[in-house]
């Protein structure tokens, strides 16, 4: 095992963004770096794999000068070997170019194994969905969101090719894939597990897997033991300021924490959510389910002290639902009783905001970013919630500690939210509804952008809040953790179902 | 900190700003006669003064408009919210400059008949009418600055966290996230009440009947540009062109008339450069 070391430091103008002295790649090893979002993760990758720009930033490698390393001999044969997956698929692909072009751009032309590549990224489509794809000149609307991802996969499979066919062995590579199932679910996530390692069984090559998604775990010892001798788990941790260090990431402990799990024992409290199992909302009808097959539709039912999880594909409508429940969207068929008031579509937008918004229910926002005010300071962000006591600066400074621990001095409590990485804006914003202590609380992809440690804590306090007697409602991709952590009878399915009138019609 | 001042464009334009007036008060103070250095100094801070309150006034009527028209519209009865937007629209239909004119005018005429006597009630009339004819473009601006926020979850998540929508549109939108905008239209409109009062006066100081003349409002900068000797001598720096022998005598023969028409150029070409430099700053 060879290992390069790499000191990174980033700066803008007089402001560090982010250093770390111990940045490793394992030459011809796959590393999986876990860490919060906004830490730094892409960052010092495309530092190290030279796509930052020495005109804008501030940047020395190795105590070297940036622009110097870029045009080092050893950077510059490990890119002409290399490929670099792009977190956001939409900036990656050019509108103005059809897909198909792209893939057959620069030396990816020269891979022979397109067809192939294509075939088992896109395993159930068939030749004519695939054909009707490379033909498409992305929009920001299409194709979806991950299909864009698995274009950007294929043409890193391409250029995988490339080097295996015509490349000598022991040549410098580095492929770097920055959340490259963020837009996927499981099951296209494990193709592309499979594919990668089917690869890398012909002939090793270096790859950098940038990700949230510790669920990968358990794909890697359940199906790729034989592998894991050759896989690295990191995890990029803070350290003082700006500075963060590389870290080994313990899967066992995560395993065994997955196992534990946190099982409380059947809530006896009234309900305080029943939402009838059909809904429809923006004209399409939504139906929600007890069984994955779809065949007993059954009525969303939350006690207090109850956690219960809703599952479908991305684009189903799980947001819709929270946001309909929560009054945001006007529905055109709903019945729910929360907290005993009885609530159909006919009921006027002004009863949520009187009687609902953080008296009986709150919601956690999915993308904390857009959710938080990025120009107040922390301290900013919880005032004008509805609170039954004030908030003391004691009491938000204890509030705050449960998630950032040694963290909340003055100056964080000052520090505007703009500031913070995406870990630390989630988990605001996880506690900003949490203080309310509403008898609903609505969690939309609550682990987001969230390392190890923050989600163990996230949970830990969301089953005290049980323990208190909040209902949850929980919407996530994160199946494999919520699997852990909901009981089976509370989990529900949710899909779009064909119209009743016009079906009748 | 010096250097730091000197790269931002707006604070470089504001230092020219304040160093241009410095000069030529400098200058007007060793070479332009008395009376007319008391002039000058009056009508450059009557001008100023009257921009300033301007500013006020239309701040705080946009900001107080903008309010009443979101909550109305989020309202059942719309009733009050069309009156209102009528209302607006109405005055969105007045050019601007004739607007003000008829306000001064009004004003003069109760000048004229002893009704208002007190600079400390005129000043800020006047103002009143610039500020009605230049409010709405802000409130446009509000609105747009809310709308967009209303468009994000930014908006929704916080309202269903139970924080109130006064307090979200106020605090949040318009404070936090919109002030560096508002900040910069009011400097904007700073310069325009400088030009709009300038040009009112003007008209109103050369084209009116006699009844309503410039004796009966404060000396402002335009009335001063409308006086027979500042005409001479803007009339001399024609006279210059073709005879640049002239020049220098404009410096020290033709001052009241070069130095008010110095100081309202200079002043809207510096605030023209401050607010651009402002924008390219925040990256508006």
């Amino acid at each position: 095992m060879s290992a390069a070391t790499y000191s990174v430091h980033i700066r803008s103008g007089a402001r560090t963004i982010v250093s770390t002295e111990n940045y490793q790649v394992f030459q011809d090893e796959i590393t999986f770096l876990f860490g919060e979002s906004g830490i730094g993760k892409s960052m010092i990758s495309k530092a190290v794999y030279g796509l930052l720009d020495p005109d804008e930033l501030d940047v020395t490698v190795n105590a070297g000068p940036y622009a110097s390393y870029l045009d080092g001999e050893p950077a510059r044969q490990m890119r002409a070997n290399s490929f670099f997956v792009f977190q956001e698929p939409s900036s990656h692909l050019n509108s103005l170019l059809k897909i198909s072009d792209q893939l057959r751009e620069g030396s990816l032309r020269l891979s022979t194994d397109e067809d192939a590549i294509l075939g088992r990224l896109w395993q159930d489509s068939g030749a004519q969905a695939i054909r009707r794809l490379l033909d498409v000149f992305p929009k920001p609307y299409r194709p979806s969101g991950g299909e864009k991802q698995r274009v950007l996969l294929a043409m890193a499979f391409k250029k995988i090719d490339v080097l295996l066919r015509s490349v000598g062995a022991g040549a410098p590579s580095f492929f770097v894939f920055d959340e490259p199932t963020g837009s996927l679910d499981n099951r296209y996530r494990n193709l592309f597990l499979e594919l990668l390692f089917e690869k890398y069984s012909l002939r090793p090559f270096t790859v950098m897997i940038i990700t949230h998604d510790y669920s990968v775990i358990s794909e890697l010892y359940a199906k790729y033991g034989r592998l894991l001798p050759r896989i690295h788990l990191k995890e990029l941790r803070r350290g003082e300021g700006t500075h963060v260090e590389v870290v080994d990431f313990s899967a066992q402990e995560y395993l065994s924490w997955l196992s534990a799990g946190i099982r409380r024992p059947p809530a006896s409290g009234g309900p305080v959510l029943e939402l009838g199992a059909r809904f429809s909302v923006f004209g399409r009808q939504l139906c929600l389910y007890k069984d994955p097959a779809h065949s007993q539709p059954a009525d969303l039912v939350i006690r207090k002290g109850e956690m219960a999880y809703v599952k479908a594909p991305s684009g189903v409508g799980k947001t819709t639902l929270a946001k309909a429940i929560m009054g945001l969207y006007p529905a055109q068929r709903l019945t729910m009783t929360l907290c005993g008031m009885r609530i159909t579509e006919k009921t006027r937008a002004k009863v949520w905001d009187a009687e609902i918004w953080g008296k009986k229910a709150g919601m956690v926002f999915q993308h904390a970013d857009e959710s938080l005010n990025l120009a107040a300071s922390v301290k900013e962000t919880f005032a004008g919630l509805p609170l039954a006591e004030k908030l003391t600066p004691a009491r938000l400074a204890s509030a705050l500690a449960e998630l950032f621990e040694n963290a909340v001095t003055d100056s964080f409590l000052r520090k505007k939210v703009a500031m913070l990485s995406g870990g630390q804006k989630q988990r605001l914003n996880l506690l900003r509804t949490i203080v309310l202590g509403t008898d609903l609380l609505i969690l939309d992809e609550p682990l987001n952008g969230l390392d190890f440690l923050s989600v163990k804590k996230v949970l830990a306090i969301l089953d005290a809040k049980r323990g208190q007697g909040s209902a949850l409602l929980m919407i996530s991709h994160n199946e494999e953790i919520f699997d852990h952590f909901v009981d089976k009878e509370n989990v529900y399915y949710l899909a779009e179902v064909a119209d009743e009138n016009r079906s009748a019609e | 900190m010096f250097k730091q001042l000197i790269i931002k464009k707006d604070s470089r334009w504001l230092g020219i700003w304040l160093l241009g007036i410095l000069a030529a008060g400098i200058w007007d103070n060793l070479f332009l006669n008395k009376p007319a250095l008391r002039q000058v100094a009056a009508g450059f801070v009557n001008t100023f003064s009257i921009a300033l309150l301007v500013v006020i006034f239309t701040l705080l009527l946009a900001w107080g408009v903008t309010l009443a028209l979101h909550f109305l519209d989020a309202g059942k009865n719309k009733a009050p919210y069309l009156l209102l937007t009528f209302l607006l629209n109405l005055i969105r239909s007045i050019p601007q400059i004739v607007g003000i004119l008829f306000g001064y005018v009004a004003v003069s005429v109760l000048v004229q008949a002893g009704f208002l006597r007190s600079e400390a009630v005129i000043f800020p009339l006047l103002a009143f009418c610039i500020s009605l004819f230049v409010f709405i473009e802000f409130v446009d601006l509000m609105r747009e600055r809310i709308a967009h926020y209303q468009k994000l979850d930014f908006y929704n998540a916080m309202r269903v966290c139970g924080i109130p929508e006064g307090r979200v549109i106020n605090f949040d939108i318009l404070w936090k996230n919109s002030r560096i905008h508002i900040l910069n239209k009011l400097i904007s409109v700073f310069g325009a009440a400088i030009f709009l009062q300038c040009s009112v006066d003007f008209i109103i100081s050369v084209g009116l009947s006699t009844d309503v003349n410039s004796v009966t409002l404060p000396a402002t900068m335009g009335s001063l540009l409308a006086k027979i000797d500042s005409k001479q001598d803007i009339l001399a720096i024609g006279y210059a062109l073709t005879h640049p022998g002239y020049v220098g005598n404009l410096f020290f023969e033709h001052l009241l008339g070069l130095s008010v028409a110095f100081l309202i150029v200079f002043s809207l070409m510096s605030i023209y450069h401050i607010a651009n430099g402002y924008a390219e700053r925040h990256r508006l």
